[in-house]
């Protein structure tokens, strides 16, 4: 009993802060897109730099370990990321902002949304011996992040990254790179 | 305590919620944020419930084995997160379609939307499944430790989303 509250907590502050961020409606996730508002890649970016910052020392001073991390096989990863984009651009939502958009109340996310995830979901397990094991061989590097792959300072990766993200930021926030919405109606 | 009650925080001050989530998930948990995962788990035990002949194959038997998981558990967590936010700033409702935006890009008919978010959640959950993640277990948790699996996840989600989204919105873009 005591393993599931973990999990619920965490993902509790999970949908929060997607709720808190608007990623929960359409609007925010295909205006990313549009490039008229980019909440969605400062949110997303911000998290990944303040989690690096976290974790990276307490690994490198032997205090955790890292969990399993996302395999890279470039082709899969691209591909995958690809067909992803059209279905994210089109619904606007992806399967996490769908399930804390239920919790809001919203009857089409709940709905539709959730058969949806599921008929995707029996889809892809039910042709996975075919299509999965030879995408997935191509240009397989296994479970791996860029500091070992690459051996370098992970420190050093992590700065780079951080530094990335706020020039990113500068530009967005202060130099106008983002677009100006047109009128839709 | 006015900030909590606030329907949008900056997308800064939400990241760093979530990068905290994020730390507290490898650090205590020591595993990572998902959301596909645990539709895969749920689909397995509908389909083991429904057609245990079909479902009764190595993936729903051990790569996502059709039970309760952890991604599950964080899933249900996902969809109260979602409740407790609306509640806090007292825009919770029951509603069907309300998106403005949505209107003006496809029109105003519920059943365009329903059919749309229906086909549009087939397509995400099967390129999560390709990919080895979604938003949540690929971009975000393996873009926060350094998996270069995110970045290409990420590329790809883009240059699509971006030419989708030009090709929806055509003039108007």
């Amino acid at each position: 009993m005591t393993g599931f509250i973990l999990p619920l907590l965490l993902g509790l502050f999970f949908g929060f802060a997607l709720n808190k961020a608007g990623l929960t409606r359409y609007s925010k996730i295909v205006n990313v897109f549009r490039l008229t508002d980019m909440a969605v890649l400062k949110f997303m970016m911000t998290a990944l730099v303040v989690t690096m910052i976290g974790v990276y020392p307490l690994r490198m001073l032997g205090i955790i370990t890292f969990p399993t991390v996302p395999s890279t096989y470039i082709v899969g990863n691209l591909v995958g990321g690809l067909i992803f984009g059209v279905g994210m651009a089109l619904a606007g939502f992806c399967p996490g902002t769908m399930a804390a958009g239920a919790g809001e109340g919203k009857l089409d996310y709940l709905i539709p949304g959730l058969l949806g995830f599921l008929t995707g979901a029996a889809l892809f397990g039910l042709t996975y011996d075919t299509v999965f094991p030879p995408i997935s061989k191509l240009l397989n590097y296994g479970s791996t992040v860029i500091p070992d792959l690459w051996n370098v300072n992970a420190i050093l990766v992590v700065f780079v990254f951080a530094l990335m993200a706020l020039v990113l930021f500068y530009l967005i926030d202060r130099m106008g790179w983002q677009r100006q919405q047109k009128k839709l109606d | 305590m006015n900030w909590i009650r606030k329907e949008l925080w900056s997308p800064y001050a939400a990241g760093v919620m979530l990068g905290l989530v994020g730390i507290a998930t490898v650090v205590f948990a020591n595993t990572l944020l998902g959301a596909s995962g645990g539709f895969e788990n749920i689909a397995g035990m509908l389909g083991k419930a429904i057609a245990p002949a079909a479902f009764n194959n190595t993936y729903f038997n051990f790569v996502m084995p059709a039970q309760v998981t952890y991604a599950v558990i964080l899933l249900i967590g996902i969809f109260f997160g979602g409740t407790l936010g609306a509640l806090s700033s007292r825009t919770f409702k029951i509603r069907t379609m309300d998106d403005e935006q949505w209107k003006q890009a496809y029109g105003p008919q519920r059943w365009k939307r329903w059919l749309l978010l229906f086909v549009g959640a087939i397509i995400l959950e099967f390129a999560a499944g390709i990919a080895g993640g979604c938003t949540s277990g690929l971009a975000i948790s393996g873009g926060m430790l350094l998996a270069p699996a995110a970045f290409l996840f990420i590329a790809g989600m883009f240059a699509s989303g971006i030419l989708t989204a030009k090709v929806i919105y055509g003039k108007r873009y």
